[in-house]
Formats: structure tokens, C-alpha cells, sequence
């Protein structure tokens, strides 16, 4: 068979619909856990200033009009979880989430960025043609058939996340001096059963070295019909262990159901089969529409070859810039490095005045939130924009072209602090742009 | 029934998600923190409280006696009382948690400068209800600071206020009434303690409200404190070098500096746990590296400097920053580079979720 023949390949639909509903359903929850949590205010309502990203300064938060916008958010998961107005629902998840992960480059973490990701390839995908409200109103739209390549397009995203996610922690910190996680692992030492080896080098090692085989295996692994099922175990104590060792939130739990998207279809229509039986939907009458396979449009596939063109190269872009990729950052965001770095940073703002060579120090905590101070001390990016906000505060104070600098701190991987920016380099002066930023100071080792 | 099984499965731990992360009881080969958490709360947190709040009942015994026998004497005790009452308040007040918290402690005590408009409009209206938004800097140390210390050029005439001046027996009232709510709310923390201790000790974990986090949280606050509230501000470090002598934390008294050694020993004996299990002996244990030397004497020998140039400084701060600012500025350029191995290097080595708390601002 040639990969024609492969991807056109008429398999059953019910695991994007299971995906559909699983994401659907993970998402409502995560939204709901968001709100509930106060985050809303906390990240999106209280703060003066936010880290917005290159070339979406007009990305604004809405005050109080957030509540309105995550309520959409919550709703259109749950939508796409019943499969009601899916396109509508997709779209507006898309869109709201997006939204509000660009208002503050402080909140960015890789999960959000894979389900802003996850939700616009969910705009393309029949996901809601069976098994749904809108088939269920319209019994005419269902489609019990779609081309494997349409099941591939999500294999493929999950694929790449694991693999880039690999690939990155093929570096010498991680391989060759187990850093980080020889920094976090003996501080979970009453971890059950196996904490008390925590403390232990070759146990950082093991674990260093045993992730990023599985980080690079698990696609290919789950792809494979006879090792899927020993493949998922594997990923669930692994997803389980890093949610109980660190602080990361619903991502386990969300790979944890998405990947349920490799098993083969008897058991996804099994699940659908259950589902019905739970909830009385009354089956789609087969006899009218037997068999019906969905035919994708050539737009589709235009798509998804730019996606996944643009998927490939962006980790890879840091190739381009100088110096020590976790030290600049350069390249970093959108890549895939989870968990690669344990980073602590200080910075000490002064603004001068011109005229009277007079120097005034700003504390960053005056403006920001802790959080944001935090996120801000490591990340040159952050460190510019609060620059150039300080710049334009003391404008207003009445004082003419402040020079702006920074004496920053930064440890890296244990190495001790080191400087980070030119203290003598006026920060107001420099742009913002994807040109590598020569203020920075080369990582002493 | 196998895809059943599957799904629960995996959606399990999403109902669990919520669900905390057990304590784990185990035999500890080398360092446990819970040692550590119980060295510094049964030997210096818990002391530390029963020394302030013993100082603070010793204050507002002395105002009372003062107000009763208003005389230079009953003023010179009233007045030391309130030196040593101050003082002992700089080694509790690195703990800003838990019952302090609850309290509002650092609020209701310390917040610098005070407003001396605020307190004699209270004393011209015979009020002492020292609750409210207006009041906020209206009371605690620095109002008593001005009361005993500041409302007249010396004690002479800072005696005849609280006799033959028109206002006396107000100013007498308001003064027991601040001196009362430090007591007060000095006892109610100290008592907390007592079994809030249990809660620290066993709040052991890495998580976000773990014990650890929240002590490295507070040693870092405390420390900016020191090097932006109690020197930068008033050396006019945030004022392009306009020096606010009136923003010193005793103004008045003119025992700013020693407050400022006062908090930094606190400081460094809890990152020592005294002459027990402290933070250098978890760095120790966590072999964390700072340029080719450990972590741990870094951080001791850093904090020892610090202080040296701490004591360094005379006091009235508010005339050194004008007089003798050389020495002052080394002060707070050697303060600045600990606040760099406390808020990174020592944060980073730790493995320990911290989160950062608001700013009381000033």
C-alpha cells in the first residue's frame, strides 16, 4: 500500500468522536477549575500591566468582560463535549482561548499552546458528524466513515509534541549532569514508596535518561497496534508521576485522554456503544445511512500541510540565534520544552534622568504581580517590555528621555547567579523584535 | 467491558485531581525538613513571639504607669520600654504568616512613616478607635515612636503634652490605646503559636503553602524590605538620590539602624535554625554549588557581611543617609547582592514552589 492508499483509507469514525467528547469534557472541566480557582482575576483583571507578545499589543484584557469571555470559553467546550453547533463551538473555543493566552506572555505554557492548537485543528474535522446534538437534529449530516488521514492529522500533532519534547531534552545539562531534575527530585523525598532514593544522583540520571527515550518512543509506540496498550500504561504512570511530583496542572490528565485517540476503533465504538446505552440516544437510523464516508475537501489538505510545515520548523528556529538557547531564550516558546530548566532570577531597574545624571531605582513588585515579577526576572523578552513601560511611566513623571537599564541576576541549572543584561546598555533604546538581542550576556560556565 | 475499564481509567484522576497529595510519614536518611521546620519553630519562632509579646505587656504597663504618674522618670521607663518593645518586634516580623497573617500584624504594628496630621486630629477629636483605612498609619510603633519621641524637640517639653497641655489626658488615651493593641494583638500571635506550630511543623511537603515555601518567601520580602523600606527609601534610592530622612522606621526615636540590624540577625539566624537544623544545612545536604564553594557559606558569609555594614551605620539613620551616606550606600550595595543568592540562588537550589506575596507597598 502507498501513503495514498493509507491515509484515504476508510476507517470508522468513532475515535475523533470520542476525542471530540474527550476534549470537550476536559476542557469545560479545566475552564470551571480556571474561574474557580480565582485565576480570572488574579491573572486577567488585577494586574496594570501585561507581557503581551511581539506584534499582538493590541491583544487587551477585558476587566471584568473576562468572566463573559472564559463563560463562552466553558461553554463552547461544552458544546463541542455534546457535539451542538460544533463548527460555531470550535471556532469560539479557539478564538476565546487563544485570546486569552496571548494577553500575557507570563501565563505561557506548552499545554496551552497545544490546546490552542488542538481546538483550531478541531475547526476542520467532522468530529461532531455522529454521535452528536447536531446528528441527532439532523440525522442526514451523519457520517459513520471518514479517511484515516483525518485520525492521522491528530496522531501526528500528539506525535510531535512527545517527539520535539524528546528531541529537547537531548542536551548535556539533562543527559550528562541530570539537571534539573537533580534540583527537584530530592526535594519530593517523602514522595511514596520511592522518595527516599530521590536524594540519589543516579536516580536524577535514570529519570533524565528514561524520559527522554520515552519522550522520543511514545509516538511510534502507540502507533503500533501490538504495543498500543502496554504503551498507554506506560504514559498513564508517567503523566501520573509528574502530575504528583510537579506543579503542572491539567496537562497529565489532558494527554492522558487524548491519547486514548491510538486505540483501535472497536474500542472507541465500544465507549460510543456504552454512552448511548447510558444516556438512551436513540442510533443513528443505519438503514437510511449506511456506511456514509466523509469526503474531505482539497482545502483540508493545503491546511494541514502548512500547519505541520510550520509545526517542524518553529521548535527548530533557535538554530538561528547565538549563545546558550536556555540562557537567551531565544527560540524557546512553541517548542515543546517542558520541564527542560530550573531558572531563578533578580533584577534591579534604575532610571536616570538626562539632566540631572540623578539615579532612581524601580522596584518591579510596585507594578507587577509577584507572578509576573517572577516570569519577568528570567526572560529577556519581559525584561525589554517592562523596560520600555518603566520608560514610559517616568515620561509621564516629567522626566526627558529616562536611560533605562538593568542589572540582572540569573542562575541557571544550579550554575550560581551570573550577570544576565549589559547594565550599561539604556534598554529604552532597544526594540523589540525577533532579531537576537545583543544586550545579552554570554552565560558563563 | 475492557473499554469501560479504560475509561474509568483514565478518567479517574480527573475526579481526583482536586484531592491533595498525602503526607507521607518515612524515616529520613540525611536531612528532613520537618526536623528543620520543627528546630525553627520550637527554638526560634515560638521564643521569639514569647520575647515580643512579654516586651509589648511591658510597654503598655509602662504607659500606664506614665499616664497615671506623668514624670521624667515614668517618661525615661516608658520610653525604654518602647525602644525594647520595638526591637523585639524585628525578629517576629519576618514571620508575616499564619497567625500573624490572621492578625494583620505588620499592618496593624509597623507601617512607616506615620501620619502625624492623622494621629492629632484623632487626639483633637478624643478619639481612639484606631480602626479604619485613615488609621492605618496612625498606629503601632511608629505612632507610639512619635507620641514619646516626637511631639516635642525633648522630654521636657514632650512631658508638659502629656500634662499641663490642653489636649494631655486625649493624648494620654490614645497613647494606651495603641500601646493596648500592640499587647494585644502581640499575645493573641504569640498564643496562636502554641498550636499553630503543629500546622508549620506538618506542612513539610514542596507544594504551593508548603512551610518551606513559604518561610524562603518570607526571608526574601523581609530581606527587600530591609534593603528598599528601612534603607533605600529613606536614602532616596527610589527619589533620583533625594534623601527622605522623615521615611526612617523610628524616626523619631532615632533607633532606625538598630531596628534594621535587629530584622537582619533574625534573618540570618533562621537561614543558621539557630544552633540547629537550618537552610545551610538543607543546601548543604542538597550539595548546592555556588561558584566552586558551597551555597550554604555563601549565603552565612554574605548575611554576616551584611550585617557588619548594617551595624556599621549610626544611628539616627535619618541624619547617617545625609552625613554619612558612603557608609550607608555600602550597606545597601552589599544588602542588594543578598537579596540576589536569597531571591535566586537560594529559591532555585531548593526545589520548593514559592509563591510570591503582594507588596504591603509604603
Amino acid at each position: 500500500m502507498n501513503v495514498r492508499e493509507v491515509l484515504t483509507k476508510p476507517v470508522h469514525i468513532a475515535p475523533l468522536v470520542t476525542f471530540r467528547i474527550i476534549f470537550g469534557a476536559v476542557m469545560f472541566a479545566s475552564v470551571c477549575r480556571f474561574v474557580l480557582k480565582g485565576w480570572v482575576y488574579d491573572l486577567y483583571i488585577k494586574p496594570t500591566f501585561y507581557f503581551t507578545y511581539y506584534g499582538f499589543d493590541w491583544v487587551k484584557p477585558l476587566g471584568n468582560g473576562m468572566y463573559v469571555l472564559f463563560a463562552l470559553m466553558g461553554l463552547a467546550a461544552f458544546c463541542i463535549m455534546i457535539g451542538f453547533l460544533y463548527r460555531y463551538a470550535s471556532i469560539t473555543f479557539f478564538l476565546a482561548f487563544s485570546y486569552v493566552e496571548l494577553i500575557d506572555k507570563t501565563n505561557y505554557l506548552n499545554h496551552y499552546y497545544f490546546i490552542s492548537i488542538i481546538s483550531f485543528l478541531l475547526i476542520f474535522l467532522p468530529a461532531a458528524n455522529y454521535f452528536s446534538v447536531d446528528t441527532l437534529l439532523k440525522p442526514e449530516k451523519t457520517t459513520s466513515k471518514i479517511p484515516l488521514g483525518i485520525l492521522g492529522i491528530l496522531m501526528a500533532q500528539i506525535g510531535l509534541v512527545y517527539f520535539f519534547a524528546g528531541l529537547a531534552k537531548l542536551n548535556y545539562d539533562w543527559l550528562f549532569r541530570a539537571m534539573p531534575l537533580r534540583i527537584w527530585l530530592p526535594a519530593d523525598y517523602d514522595f511514596p514508596l520511592i522518595g527516599t532514593f530521590f536524594d540519589q544522583v543516579w536516580v536524577a540520571y535514570f529519570f533524565s535518561w528514561i524520559s527522554a527515550f520515552y519522550d522520543l518512543a511514545i509516538p511510534f509506540l502507540l502507533l503500533n497496534k501490538k504495543t498500543v496498550k502496554p504503551a498507554y500504561g506506560i504514559l498513564l504512570i508517567f503523566h501520573a508521576m509528574t502530575y504528583a511530583l510537579f506543579n503542572i496542572g491539567m496537562f497529565p490528565f489532558i494527554m492522558m485522554g487524548l491519547t486514548l485517540l491510538f486505540f483501535p476503533e472497536s474500542f472507541h465504538i465500544g465507549i460510543l456503544s456504552k454512552l448511548q446505552h447510558l444516556f438512551h440516544f436513540r442510533t443513528t437510523p443505519k438503514k437510511i445511512y449506511p456506511d456514509s464516508l466523509y469526503a474531505p475537501r482539497k482545502f483540508l489538505l493545503v491546511l494541514v500541510g502548512i500547519h505541520f510545515f510550520i509545526q517542524i520548523l518553529l521548535p527548530l528556529r533557535y538554530i538561528l540565534y547565538p549563545g546558550n538557547l536556555f540562557w537567551t531564550e531565544q527560540g524557546y516558546r512553541f517548542s515543546w520544552r517542558v520541564m527542560l530548566m530550573e531558572k531563578g532570577g533578580t533584577n534591579f531597574f534604575h532610571v536616570q534622568d538626562p539632566a540631572t545624571g540623578n539615579i532612581c531605582e524601580v522596584v518591579p513588585g510596585r507594578y507587577l504581580s509577584p507572578f509576573q515579577a517572577k516570569m519577568m526576572s528570567t526572560q529577556p523578552d519581559m525584561i525589554l517590555q517592562f523596560a520600555h513601560y518603566i520608560d514610559k511611566e517616568y515620561r509621564l513623571k516629567g522626566i526627558k528621555d529616562p536611560i533605562v537599564t538593568v542589572e540582572s541576576y540569573v542562575t541557571l541549572n544550579g550554575s550560581g547567579s551570573r550577570p544576565f543584561i549589559d547594565p550599561k546598555v539604556d534598554l529604552s533604546k532597544q526594540k523589540e523584535s525577533f532579531l537576537p538581542k545583543l544586550w545579552l550576556l554570554p552565560f558563563q560556565e | 467491558m475492557r473499554q469501560t475499564k479504560f475509561l474509568i481509567l483514565c478518567l479517574l484522576p480527573l475526579l481526583l485531581f482536586s484531592c491533595k497529595k498525602k503526607e507521607e510519614k518515612k524515616e529520613q536518611p540525611d536531612f528532613d525538613r520537618k526536623a528543620m521546620l520543627t528546630n525553627i519553630g520550637n527554638n526560634i519562632i515560638l521564643p521569639a513571639y514569647s520575647d515580643f509579646s512579654q516586651k509589648s505587656g511591658d510597654l503598655h504597663a509602662k504607659v500606664q504607669d506614665f499616664n497615671k504618674n506623668p514624670g521624667t522618670a515614668s517618661l525615661t521607663a516608658v520610653q525604654l520600654a518602647f525602644k525594647n518593645a520595638f526591637l523585639s518586634w524585628e525578629p517576629v516580623a519576618v514571620f508575616g504568616f499564619g497567625p500573624a497573617e490572621q492578625e494583620a500584624l505588620r499592618v496593624s504594628l509597623d507601617v512607616y512613616p506615620t501620619d502625624t496630621a492623622q494621629i492629632n486630629k484623632n487626639i483633637a477629636d478624643g478619639s481612639t478607635n484606631l480602626d479604619g483605612a485613615q488609621n492605618i498609619d496612625a498606629k503601632g510603633f511608629p505612632a507610639v515612636d512619635y507620641l514619646l519621641f516626637g511631639v516635642a524637640s525633648d522630654n521636657a517639653g514632650i512631658l508638659a503634652k502629656f500634662t499641663t497641655d490642653a489636649q494631655a489626658t486625649n493624648r494620654k488615651a490614645y497613647l494606651e490605646a495603641i500601646a493596648a493593641q500592640i499587647s494585644t494583638k502581640a499575645s493573641a500571635v504569640s498564643n496562636a503559636w502554641a498550636s499553630y506550630l503543629n500546622t508549620f511543623v506538618n506542612a513539610s511537603g514542596t507544594d504551593v503553602g508548603s512551610s518551606v515555601g513559604i518561610l524562603v518567601n518570607q526571608l526574601n520580602y523581609s530581606f527587600e524590605m530591609i534593603k528598599n523600606n528601612k534603607i533605600g527609601i529613606p536614602l532616596g534610592k527610589q527619589t533620583l538620590g533625594n534623601p527622605l530622612p522623615e521615611k526612617t522606621e523610628a524616626y523619631y526615636s532615632g533607633i532606625s539602624a538598630q531596628l534594621a540590624v535587629k530584622h537582619e540577625e533574625s534573618i540570618l539566624n533562621i537561614f543558621l535554625g539557630g544552633s540547629g537544623l537550618g537552610f545551610d544545612d538543607y543546601l548543604t545536604h542538597l550539595k548546592a554549588n555556588y561558584n566552586g564553594g558551597s551555597l550554604a557559606d555563601a549565603i552565612h558569609t554574605q548575611l554576616s557581611l551584611v550585617k557588619e555594614k548594617l551595624v556599621a551605620i549610626p544611628d539616627p539613620l535619618s541624619v547617617a543617609i545625609v552625613n554619612n551616606m558612603a557608609v550607608v550606600n555600602t550597606a545597601y550595595t552589599e544588602l542588594q547582592k543578598t537579596v540576589v543568592l536569597l531571591k535566586s540562588d537560594l529559591s532555585s537550589a531548593l526545589g520548593v514552589l514559592i509563591t510570591y506575596q503582594d507588596n504591603d507597598g509604603d
